[in-house]
Order: C-alpha cells, then sequence, then structure tokens
C-alpha cells in the first residue's frame, strides 16, 4: 500500500528520458516517495517495462513513447500527464547523449543531434511542463541532470560541452523568470569519478546517488532553492 | 527515535538560536543524538528543551569556536558520548560596515570567528573521526556572501570567501582519510534570524521588502537550511563532498 506520509503523495512528476539507468533510477525514487510517474523515452520496451514495475510497487506510472522530444512531443507528454493525474508538480530532465569525436573531424549534423538531445529537449520539455505548473497554480520544481562538462572543458566533447554549459546559464534565467510562481529550477552535475572511496554505508551507485538528489531538489526539502547546483562526487573541488 | 541519523552524534555550533537551533531541532528529530554549543548558556538550555520536548537527546555544551582549548572540551564530550558522527559548523559573525569605518579590531574579530573557527572544528572533527575510527561528515554554514560580493560587507565576504576554500581543500583531504570524511558548505541566502534583524532591524517591511527582492519571492527561515544541513549531514548526500549548497530564494542565479 501506498505511504500516506510519502513526501511527494499526490505529486505528478515527469522523468526524461527513461532510456538510460539514470532516469529509471529518478522514476523509481520518486515514485517510491509517493509521485504518480510519467516516464518519456525513446525506446518503449525499456519505458513500458519500468512504468509496469513501479505499478507493481502500487504507485501509478505511465510511459509516453517519444520520438524525438521535439515540441509536439512535449506538448503530447504534458497533455498526457495532466489528462492521467489532473497535474503536473515536477518535471526532471536527465537526457545524456555524448560521442568523442575531435573538433575538426565533427560534422555539423552530429553537433546538432548532440545539442538537440542535452539542451534542446530540455528547453523545450521546461517550456511546455511550466506551462502546466503555471496551470496548477501550485508552483513547481524542475530538476535538471547536466554534467560538469558545463563548466570544464572537456577534450574531444566540444559539442558535449557547450551543449552542457547552455544548460547552466538556462536554469539559471528561468530559476529567475518562473521563481515568482514559485517554479524552481535546479541543476544536478554528477561526478566523472568521485575521490569518496565506499564502504561508509554510501556504494549506492551513481544512478541511485543521482536519484537521491533529484528527490531532495524536487520535495519541499529544497522549498527555498532555486537555480541552484548540487554537485555530487566532489566535481567542484576536482576541477 | 529513529530516522536518518539513528544513533548518531552530532555537535552543532552557535545552536543557542535561529539557524542552529532549528537545525539542532531537525537532526534530533531523526534520531540523533546533538551537542548543542554556544556562548550563550540560557538559548542553549532552550534549544536542549525544546529537542526533549520533541523526543529527542541533547546536552549543552559552553563553546568559543574562536578557543582551541573550548573545541577540545566540546570534542571530549563528544567522545564521552559515544563518538563524533557529524559537525555543523555553524556558528559566526555578522556585520555590514563601509571598509573605510572597518578597523583592523572589527577584521581580526570576525576573521577569528568565522575563519579560524570553522578551521578549528574541521581540525578536531578530523581528529575525532579517526580516533573513533567514523565515517564523518562537516557541514560548514558559509554563506551567498561566500560566493558573491555585497555592499559594505567586505570583511564579511573575506571571511566567508576563506570558508569557501578551506571546504574545497578539506573536502580532498577528508576524501584521502579512511574512513573517509565529507566536508560540504551551505550557502544561505538571507534567511530572517536576529543576524540579520540584529543589523538591517525587525519589521515586517523589511522582511517583505527581502521577498519582493528574492526569486521566489519569499523569506528564508531556519527551517529551509535545517532541511538542507540534514541533507547534506546524512546519507541523502553520500556521494557529495567540497560541494556548495546555495539555498537563497534564487537571489544567486540573478
Amino acid at each position: 500500500m501506498p505511504d500516506m506520509g510519502a513526501e511527494l503523495q499526490g505529486r505528478c512528476a515527469i522523468v526524461a528520458t527513461t532510456d538510460g539507468g539514470e532516469g529509471l533510477a529518478i522514476a523509481r525514487q520518486l515514485a517510491r516517495a509517493g509521485a504518480s510517474v510519467v516516464l518519456t523515452g525513446w525506446e518503449p520496451g525499456r519505458g513500458e517495462a519500468a512504468a509496469q514495475a513501479i505499478r507493481q510497487e502500487g504507485r501509478d506510472a505511465l510511459f509516453v513513447a517519444a520520438h524525438d522530444h521535439g515540441e509536439a512531443d512535449w506538448a503530447m507528454v504534458v497533455a498526457q500527464a495532466e489528462a492521467a493525474f489532473g497535474r503536473l508538480d515536477i518535471a526532471v530532465f536527465s537526457a545524456d547523449r555524448s560521442e568523442e569525436a575531435p573538433t575538426s573531424e565533427l560534422s555539423i549534423e552530429a553537433f546538432r543531434a548532440v545539442g538537440h538531445a542535452n539542451l534542446k529537449t530540455v528547453f523545450l520539455g521546461l517550456k511546455h511542463a511550466a506551462g502546466a505548473m503555471r496551470r496548477g497554480g501550485r508552483g513547481g520544481a524542475v530538476v535538471v541532470v547536466s554534467s560538469l562538462a558545463g563548466r570544464t572543458g572537456l577534450a574531444h566533447h566540444i559539442h558535449y560541452c557547450a551543449s552542457k554549459a547552455g544548460l547552466e546559464l538556462l536554469v539559471k534565467a528561468a530559476a529567475l523568470e518562473l521563481g515568482p510562481e514559485h517554479i524552481r529550477v535546479n541543476t544536478i552535475l554528477p561526478a566523472f569519478s568521485s575521490p569518496l572511496e565506499a564502504g561508509c554505508a554510501d556504494g549506492d551507485g551513481a544512478p541511485d546517488e543521482i536519484a537521491k538528489a533529484v528527490l531532495f531538489l524536487a520535495s519541499d526539502r529544497s522549498i527555498f532553492m532555486t537555480g541552484a547546483e548540487v554537485a555530487l562526487g566532489g566535481s567542484v573541488v576536482r576541477s | 527515535m529513529s530516522g536518518k541519523l539513528s544513533g548518531r552524534l552530532i555537535v552543532v555550533t552557535g545552536a543557542t538560536r535561529g539557524i542552529g537551533r532549528a537545525t539542532s531541532l531537525r537532526l534530533a528529530g531523526e534520531g540523533a543524538n546533538i551537542l548543542v554549543t554556544g556562548r550563550d548558556r540560557k538559548g542553549g538550555e532552550e534549544t536542549v528543551r525544546q529537542i526533549e520536548a520533541q523526543g529527542g537527546e541533547g546536552s549543552f555544551h559552553a563553546h568559543d569556536i574562536a578557543v582551541e582549548a573550548d573545541w577540545a572540551r566540546v570534542m571530549l564530550a563528544a567522545r564521552g558520548a559515544g563518538g563524533l558522527d557529524g559537525l555543523v559548523n555553524n556558528a559566526g559573525m555578522f556585520f555590514v560596515k563601509p571598509i573605510e569605518e572597518t578597523s583592523e579590531e572589527d577584521f581580526d574579530q570576525i576573521h577569528a570567528v568565522n575563519v579560524e573557527g570553522a578551521f578549528l572544528g574541521i581540525k578536531h572533527a578530523f581528529r575525532a573521526f579517526a580516533d573513533g575510527g567514523r565515517c564523518g561528515a562537516i557541514v560548514n554554514v558559509s554563506s551567498l556572501m561566500g560566493l558573491v560580493g555585497f555592499p559594505n560587507a567586505t570583511a564579511y565576504c573575506a571571511t566567508k570567501g576563506a570558508v569557501t576554500g578551506m571546504t574545497r581543500a578539506a573536502a580532498l583531504d577528508g576524501a584521502a582519510m579512511t574512513p573517509r570524511v565529507r566536508v560540504n558548505a551551505l550557502h544561505p541566502g538571507v534567511i530572517w534570524t536576529e543576524m540579520i534583524t540584529g543589523q538591517f532591524g525587525d519589521s515586517q517591511a523589511l522582511a517583505d521588502g527581502f521577498a519582493a527582492d528574492t526569486p521566489l519571492r519569499m523569506i528564508g527561515r531556519p527551517e529551509h537550511m535545517a532541511d538542507a544541513i540534514l541533507f547534506l549531514i546524512s546519507e541523502d548526500s553520500s556521494a557529495m563532498t567540497g560541494a556548495e549548497l546555495t539555498v537563497d530564494g534564487g537571489r544567486g542565479a540573478d
């Protein structure tokens, strides 16, 4: 039975994308905290299976297959979330596409593809999610899982760094714009590698560590936070 | 009391009021035994009374964080109570003063409390964690002014900037320890406490003014900081060290 005292009870969350382990861990974590979860991704098999697993734990979950997470997709994903659960409170964007390539060999098509996946889909998702949150009039929480590569360079990843650095400022500008309606927008910066040794009841693995941070930023425990970052794995000190 | 911090012993400095008191209550509510420290015995004992009233465990220890002998005494008490698991380096001082009017004494005093006090806390907590063979966590309560400038706050910004640097360096040292120690910083924006009202005045109009000037259109409360400190000191943030958590209603994004 769902725990009625769970901190996200009665709230609806969209998690994009569920094509990787991170998104799946995030969806599970939010569902366990009581949220109804709308999963969206490009791989229907994976997303449907994840939604099914969450429903078996007694929570609401729905998978919406996306074509390219362009404008039409996002309008549909948000509309389905509102239709199924009557509201939207939380949106998590964790898309992460990267391909190593020397700059002189990098095609404009590859540059665009990474920029589309990492930056443009977040812009469009945020745009439509913020609209739904505004309609609800209850505020909301947007969490963007970015990368340390948005702050420091990474050789052979010029397109990736550009997209992630774009996200960093997208979040700050959106936080200022949406703050008065109490729609909070925050970032998580996962580490490439961590200086922390396991053995201190840590050891949850990267996807679960990210999911715990997402839950903090999605919940009322961070009600006074917006435009801020949660950096994991000592990523800032090692940069 | 069972919770995220069940069986842990945590020192919270400056726990005689404000953010320190709210944090003590929050951490105790998650099962931690709190060593409430500070210079104001009456305020400290009131914090302990409130902890006990909610069914938690805590004790008051007189403590001037700028005095190393006081740290040794507090750590001895922690050892006697079962060994240290966490430190919230919360105590600090704040004043606004134009740079030309800030005396050497003013500078020395705020530096002794905010920088040396935090340094001594990290040092003695590291020793205590190592002696006990414990996985430790330290939260340094810095300020948004440890990341950005503010008019008439040169001395204060210098101290909080130093705390930012110490947090990063100590995080690397702590990560190299066995078992590991995590060190993170919290950067509060304007939080409605005596530290703020003592400098700027205590009026609804002023609180409304700060809220209007904050993207989330609200004023920060000690309870908001307590939630963030619980996140940083518990396993909720077990992958975090050397990080700067800004909880400021969005002021820093502007």
